[in-house]
């Protein structure tokens, strides 16, 4: 293995911010001293275990509970008609006009509409009394015709999902920007189609969801702990549904093992298991098992496009037509429904198309919901825009890097309006793609896969230019507001306790955070605490999701120091005698030169605060600050992937032999977790192009629902990256930050699909599904040798 | 989900018929049967307890046989629910002679639903191929 390219960075030395530092968060976890959901234990908690249908779609005729009660140690077993009246309805935040919604319970009512819906809960003293007591509930289902492809859904006589809704059409959107997209069409010299599909993935984060809920009679309060990125957006939405007021309420995320979107939600049994504790009068604790995790929690994707390109023969793009089938599930979660409208925004990638006309339709079929997972929209579009540059430069057998250098926007173009209607923050996205064939070693790709190519190997080159969309968001574009919270307090002892309104759930912020604080503030990190995930200590907050942590609600925290620096230097200049202006700031220290000698430092300053007796008329003690953060846009991170691949000719299997990513997400707070960051996201892209892929059979059975059956891939399955990045801040915030959540599973994608199809090129093959596993990859080569 | 098995029973067809269509036979020689109810000509209900991984749990249900043709053939036709999901579909079953034995061809189309599809096809090919070949292997031995 290659060594690590950070030297991991002394704690003691400053400045903290861009620097390699190891994170802050790591010790408890990896010695398994971190709380998660199934680690709390409350006195008289009880384990609630949730039935499912084993049926895509249904009426339930019957449903007998009473062997199922009269097993010792079960406390309740509920059905929909029990608890559907106090649970609410599921909510689904996305403002599309038109949409057409099923009213989606906590618990089925007369009919199941997808495998793993819920039908009933059981209540017990342990958790396998209450797996016991699931079984032993007798459920007379009378099966009713099943819809699992989307694209058959539309057609007439289909199979209805929701026979009430009258159509499995959800809603149809249409994005259309630039210039007139006929007149485009028409100019063109050629039309180049395509059409993708961008297979189902089920998210599988290590820890699977779980909530345990505790109600205060007496208090009317309730504490819900759930395996959560959004603990406050929860608070906002739960109130409605289960009738405790939003006051009343604490949401507490713990440690959370994994989230990437599909812990971006507000679930089921988020209420379900808060109404059994109001119920009970008991805390009730639920965890979800991997089987039920595949089938009950979002997935993601599944979305299959035809694409049109209007051409000049010179490489010229006129126009991009796309007409796009989602498929949505059966129901609706949080953000369904606008997950493939993210698509529809960056559809032109880091390109000028100056026309554009996109057609989304948003199909039920009875399987689970789809929603955001990690890049919602993004990679979907990066795949599509990226693919499309590489089938365009073939068919008019141009440099596929020519191509896209030609249709990139300037330095000087930015803020750069695109056709989709967003406006590009900044970018440089030539010095990226330099930069990344710099790392690749370009020319020497070309010779040693014209060397393989000669011996009658089959190897590929892809590359991938993508840009991206962060920093979520303006609040005009967020369903629930976009700003971030953020308090910083000096106590009395100079330490400084930082509350943030986002969720870190694996990002680092604990870390990147402190790293910033320490230097603004001047104080060392280690006396540097960031506290998060709790609504009481966090009141306010839009949590984690979008690579909105940094940009966002860092900016909130960075707002709140310059408050509380502008606070300190009004006592500051009151023990100098002198006015705040001529009090200098640096490094934790508080100067007058020409005034005073006197240098005060912030145990000295802090103390004062507290103490409260020499403070100067109309200032208030204590020393805090707190802040929200409205961002005006989003921010635009870009970057160029480069992938290479021998296939095996004999078994189908890709070996990746070079991966290059080069990441521009501004400045770097601390570039060892933007790496692990990219890391991370490539490996979900080696997993989406080489292996995954969520299977329902024609009766609408989930045959992919454990490890056995979808792939995820392995440490032996990744190759050693070589990571590089270019550095272009941002307008939008202080920082500069861009965000980098997302970016390796958005650029990844692309390189490595279009590195197997450059593989397969002199073969003649020109399309390939994903995932290119090697039966398929195998198939492929022997129908064309 | 298409299943075809064979498999060999010493004793001639009309036997093996005779043994397929006899509740009593099918109580001692089915896997797992805890009880067998007749409900009506050629009707049963049963309990079955399976212990064969992926399929483990006890399952209720109902059984038919129908398209009769003694010796050669007959129709089964079947739905069980239980912990891990349910079973349903039919099979068909012929039987041929082959010197002093009888072969059977089973030609099933099973539809599993719940657990038991989401742990993949093939182990449930294999639990059926193995519940198959004890149901055989006990025919055999329990013909009269």
């Amino acid at each position: 293995m290659r060594r690590r390219r950070w030297p991991v960075a002394d704690p003691n030395t400053t400045p903290y911010v861009g620097r390699a530092m190891k994170r802050i968060e790591d010790p408890r976890l990896i010695r398994g001293e971190g709380t998660y959901t199934d680690d709390l234990r409350l006195p008289g908690m009880v384990h609630a275990a949730i039935l499912r249908s084993p049926h895509a779609h249904a009426r339930i005729r019957k449903i007998d509970t009473t062997a199922a009660k009269a097993i010792p140690g079960v406390v309740a077993v509920l059905t929909g008609a029990d608890v559907n009246a106090s649970c609410g309805l599921v909510p689904c935040a996305a403002a599309i006009p038109d949409l057409k919604a099923p009213k989606h319970t906590v618990l089925a009512g007369d009919r199941v509409y997808f495998v793993g819906h819920a039908v009933a809960v059981a209540v017990a003293s342990d958790p396998y009394i209450a797996r016991d007591a699931i079984e032993a509930i007798d459920v007379d289902y009378d099966p009713l015709p099943v819809v699992t492809n989307a694209e058959d859904a539309v057609k007439i006589g289909s199979p209805l999902t929701h026979p009430d809704l009258g159509s499995n059409v959800a809603y149809t959107h249409n994005v259309s920007g630039g210039g007139n997209i006929d007149e485009a069409f028409r100019k063109a010299d050629r039309i180049v189609k395509h059409r993708l599909y961008h297979q189902r993935l089920t998210p599988m984060p290590i820890e699977p969801r779980g909530v345990v809920a505790s109600y205060h009679t007496g208090e009317g309060t309730l504490t819900l702990w759930t395996a959560t990125q959004i603990p406050h957006l929860i608070r906002t939405l739960l109130p409605g549904m289960i009738g405790v007021p939003e006051n009343k309420m604490r949401i507490v995320a713990p440690e959370v093992g994994g989230g990437f979107g599909a812990k971006l939600n507000v679930y089921p049994e988020e209420a379900l298991i808060a109404h059994l504790a109001m119920r009970l009068h008991t805390p009730v604790k639920w965890i979800e098992s991997r089987r039920d995790n595949a089938a009950a929690t979002i997935h993601g994707r599944d979305q299959v496009g035809e694409y049109e390109v209007a051409v000049k023969n010179d490489g010229t793009i006129l126009g991009l037509k796309s007409k796009t089938i989602a498929d949505l599930g059966s129901y609706l979660q949080l953000l369904t429904p606008a997950v493939p409208t993210l698509t529809g925004l960056v559809l032109t990638g880091c390109y000028t198309i100056p026309a554009v006309k996109m057609e989304i339709v948003g199909v039920y079929t009875n399987k689970m919901a789809t929603d955001a997972y990690r890049g919602a929209g993004r990679p979907e579009a990066t795949y599509l825009i990226e693919r499309l540059m590489d089938v365009v430069a073939q068919e008019l057998k141009i440099d596929r890097l020519d191509l896209r250098l030609k249709h990139f926007p300037a330095p000087g173009d930015f803020p750069f309006p695109t056709s989709c209607g967003l406006v590009y923050d900044s970018g440089n996205y030539a010095a990226a793609l330099t930069k990344a064939k710099q790392l690749a070693n370009w020319d020497q790709l070309l010779k040693d896969r014209a060397a393989a190519r000669a011996a009658g190997k089959l190897s590929g080159i892809g590359v991938s230019t993508y840009v991206e969309i962060c920093a979520m968001g303006p609040s005009k574009a967020m369903p629930a507001g976009g700003w971030e919270w953020g308090c910083v307090r000096m106590e009395i002892s100079a330490k400084v306790t930082v509350i943030t309104g986002v969720s870190p759930h694996g990002q680092g912020q604990e870390t990147t955070f402190a790293q910033i604080v320490a230097d603004r503030v001047g104080v060392p990190i280690e006396d540097v605490v960031i506290l998060h995930g709790d609504t009481s200590v966090a009141h306010y907050g839009r949590d984690t999701y979008g690579s909105r942590g940094t940009a966002v609600g860092g900016t909130a925290i960075v707002m709140c120091i310059d408050k509380m620096i502008a606070k300190a230097k009004t006592l500051a200049a009151h023990l100098f005698e002198t006015t705040s202006d001529h009090v200098v700031f640096e490094n934790g220290r508080f100067t007058s030169p020409g005034v005073t000698n006197r240098v005060i430092t912030w145990p000295e300053l802090a103390g004062e605060f507290y103490v409260a007796k020499n403070l100067p008329p109309g200032l208030e003690p204590g020393l805090e600050a707190s802040s929200f953060f409205e961002p005006q846009n989003f921010t635009f991170p870009f970057g160029t992937h480069i992938c290479a691949v021998d296939l095996d000719r004999d078994t189908g299997h890709v070996k990746i032999t070079k991966y290059v990513a080069v990441d521009d997400c501004g400045p770097q707070i601390n570039p060892l977790i933007v790496e692990g960051q990219v890391q991370g996201g490539i490996a979900h892209s080696i997993g989406q192009v080489l292996f995954e892929q969520t299977i329902y059979n024609e009766d609408g059975q989930l045959v992919t629902g454990e490890f056995m059956d979808y792939a995820i891939p392995r440490a032996h399955d990744i190759p050693d990256y070589i990571l590089g990045s270019t550095v272009t801040p941002s307008p939008i915030n202080p920082l500069g930050v861009k965000g980098v959540g997302e970016a390796g599973t958005i650029g990844a994608t692309p390189a490595i699909a279009n590195a197997v199809m450059d593989a397969l090129e002199p073969l003649g093959i020109t399309h390939m599904n994903l995932p290119m596993t090697p039966e398929k990859v195998w198939q492929a080569i022997k129908t064309k040798t | 989900m298409k299943l075809t098995l064979s498999s060999t029973v010493p004793a001639d067809p009309s036997r093996v018929f005779a043994a397929l269509t006899d509740p009593e036979v099918l109580r001692r020689t089915i896997p797992g049967c805890e009880t067998l109810t007749a409900t009506g000509p050629d009707a049963y209900e049963a309990t079955l307890k399976i212990g064969v991984a992926g399929l483990k749990g006890t399952y209720t249900g109902k059984a038919a046989i129908t398209d009769q043709r003694p010796p050669e053939r007959l129709t089964l036709s079947f739905e069980g629910k239980g912990g891990p999901g349910f079973v349903r579909g039919s099979a068909a079953i012929t039987l041929t002679a082959d010197g002093d034995a009888t072969r059977v061809d089973c030609a099933a189309d099973v539809h599993v639903g719940g657990l038991i599809a989401a742990i993949g096809s093939r182990l449930v090919d294999a639990a059926a191929r193995k519940l198959a070949d004890d149901f055989f292997r006990q025919i055999g031995s329990a013909l009269p």
